[in-house]
């Protein structure tokens, strides 16, 4: 156990339009101290590592339990969330960076809204809306509900995104967590009302054929959730629409 | 009831990925053409290739033997050209697209998956100049194989006149075995055939028995090819009487 102090080099950025540059931080050691803990101490204590004032350091958090999905950041170069990262288990000097693929709010604070929005073409939801009550819906069976429940445990941390070589500004991908989201609401009887609807959505410009198939985001992702069989199943569908379509037409 | 889609924009910060263009554009259409024109027809053709190749194993008569036999199928440029150049040209040219517009990161995620990522990009491209250097040389100068296939043998042979050439010939197999065996891996995962860990672990196992198998053929028929003394390369004069004809 290292009970010398823990040494951060962290990449600042004061707003969108200004320059980024990096700034040390000392802390003293102590155990189970992890990175969101460490940002705190910073903030009660804004000094750089050679004394100079400076200003707390910006960052989403919530849930400080891997459950929110709001800190995901890059930890020594790789995208991970914060408050599971424990200092004791980090290399160090810890350089933490923004995400890189999503625009710099400020520090390591990022616009992760195009997650949101990719959800929303795809219609992640289950529509319950009408003009009278529809009563019960159908009841999942036991065997789909245990194939829906890891999926729905996406905390939306854009992890998945951040890792994948195809997600960037060339191509524009949907990324593996949305294709996930519509495979959870296509699974789901009543969200099968969708289903085409979806699928036709993913064969947009960006959608699930830019997948190179690399299978970061499965490594990546918090939750453990089975992107690449996600993208499999929802690849099948996609195809099987598409052809079927090509055929009816 | 499905909402209208939103009309309110997004908070837009410079830099951002642009979200799913739902309903737009063909890039669908394209990408999963060039995944199926590995398959279909370039991969079959893959196949035949190294197969016809294999009969050197069985000496120059019985290699001119299948020379003659593919140079006899009627319309034979045309099934070369829609058969093979083209679907060959579509799939490298989207293929260097496909690369071009990904950001392979192998440095800060060196994982098993984004390892094979890459070498699917690199083992593409050494296959398209082996390709162009191959077809070049034996295709498109000297001496018309189609038109003279007593001289295919011989014709090959001398390809193999240095060390150098050798390892390129090497080269160029294992990538082009190494791609087309990765490539139906890839295919069975992105077209939803092996959904499960399981079964893309396994097909993953029937890959690379695929891929060692090609290498294995490429090496034998090279092996073959260098060790049968030089085959004449000028068309025999009697071949000369019954082809000018045509
Ligand atoms: C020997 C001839 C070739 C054969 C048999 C072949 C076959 C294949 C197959 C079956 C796939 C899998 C389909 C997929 O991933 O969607 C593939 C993928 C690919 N090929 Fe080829 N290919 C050949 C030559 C080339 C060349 C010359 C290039 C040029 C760079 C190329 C670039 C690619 C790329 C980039 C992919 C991956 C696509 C992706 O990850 O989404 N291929 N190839
Ligand atoms: S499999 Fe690879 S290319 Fe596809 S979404 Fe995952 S990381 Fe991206
Ligand atoms: S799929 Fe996993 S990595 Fe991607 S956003 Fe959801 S929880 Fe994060
Ligand atoms: S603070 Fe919620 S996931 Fe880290």
């Amino acid at each position: 156990m290292p009970e010398k102090p823990v040494l951060f080099k962290i990449r600042r950025q004061a707003s969108p339009a200004q320059k980024a540059y990096w700034e040390e931080f000392e802390l003293a050691w102590h155990a189970g101290m992890n990175v969101i803990s460490s940002l705190m101490e910073i903030a009660r204590n804004p000094l750089t590592r050679d004394g100079k004032a400076t200003t707390p350091i910006t960052y989403d958090s919530n849930c400080l339990e891997e459950v929110c999905g709001s800190c995901a950041m890059l930890i020594n170069g790789k995208a991970r969330m914060a408050c599971s990262a424990l200092v004791a288990k980090l290399e160090q000097p810890i350089r933490l960076e923004a995400l890189s693929k999503f625009p710099i709010i400020r520090d390591l604070s990022v616009d992760r809204s195009v997650l949101f929005e990719n959800l929303k073409r795809v219609k992640a939801w289950v529509p319950i809306d009408g003009t009278y009550d529809l009563g019960a819906g159908p009841r999942l069976t036991m065997e789909d509900q245990e194939q829906a429940y890891p999926l729905s445990r996406c905390i939306s941390c854009c992890c998945c995104m951040e890792v994948c070589p195809q997600f960037n500004r060339q191509t524009g991908f949907v990324g593996a967590a949305t294709i996930s989201q519509v495979r959870l609401f296509n699974t789901h009887p009543t969200g099968a009302a969708l289903k085409r609807q979806r699928l036709q959505a993913l064969m947009g410009d960006g959608g699930i054929q830019e997948c190179g198939y690399a299978q970061n985001c499965v490594e990546v992702c918090p939750k453990d959730i089975p992107l690449t069989r996600s993208i499999s199943e929802v690849g099948g569908a996609v195809m099987k629409q598409a052809i079927g379509d090509l055929l009816r037409r | 009831m499905a909402a209208a889609p939103s009309t309110a924009a997004p908070i837009k910060l410079p830099g951002g990925v642009s979200p799913l263009r739902a309903g737009q554009g063909h890039s669908f259409l394209w990408r999963r053409l060039h995944s199926l024109t590995g398959i279909v027809p370039v991969g079959l053709f893959l196949i035949e290739h190294f197969f016809s190749n294999a009969y050197a194993t069985k000496g120059p008569g019985a290699y001119t033997k299948q020379v003659a036999f593919l140079s006899s199928f009627p319309f034979v440029v045309t099934l070369e050209l829609l058969g093979i150049w083209l679907p060959i040209l579509y799939h490298s040219l989207y293929g260097f697209y496909i690369w071009y517009r990904g950001d392979s990161n192998i440095r800060d995620y060196p994982w098993a998956g984004n390892w094979m990522y890459a070498a699917q990009r690199w083992t593409g491209a050494i296959a398209f100049f082996y390709m162009g250097w191959h077809t070049w040389h034996l295709r498109f100068s000297g001496v018309h194989i189609l038109t003279y296939p007593a001289a295919a043998f011989g014709k090959v042979q001398l390809e193999f006149h240095s060390p150098a050439a050798v390892a390129f010939y090497a080269v160029g197999i294992f990538c082009a075995s190494w791609h087309f065996a990765y490539g139906l891996w890839l295919f069975a995962a992105k077209w939803g055939i092996t959904q499960g860990p399981v079964s893309r672990r396994r097909w993953g196992y029937v890959c690379i028995l695929i891929a060692l198998v090609f290498m294995a053929v490429g090496a034998v028929t090279m092996h073959s090819f260098m060790t049968t003394p030089q085959q004449p390369v000028e068309p025999a004069a009697s071949e000369l009487d019954s082809f000018t004809m045509r």
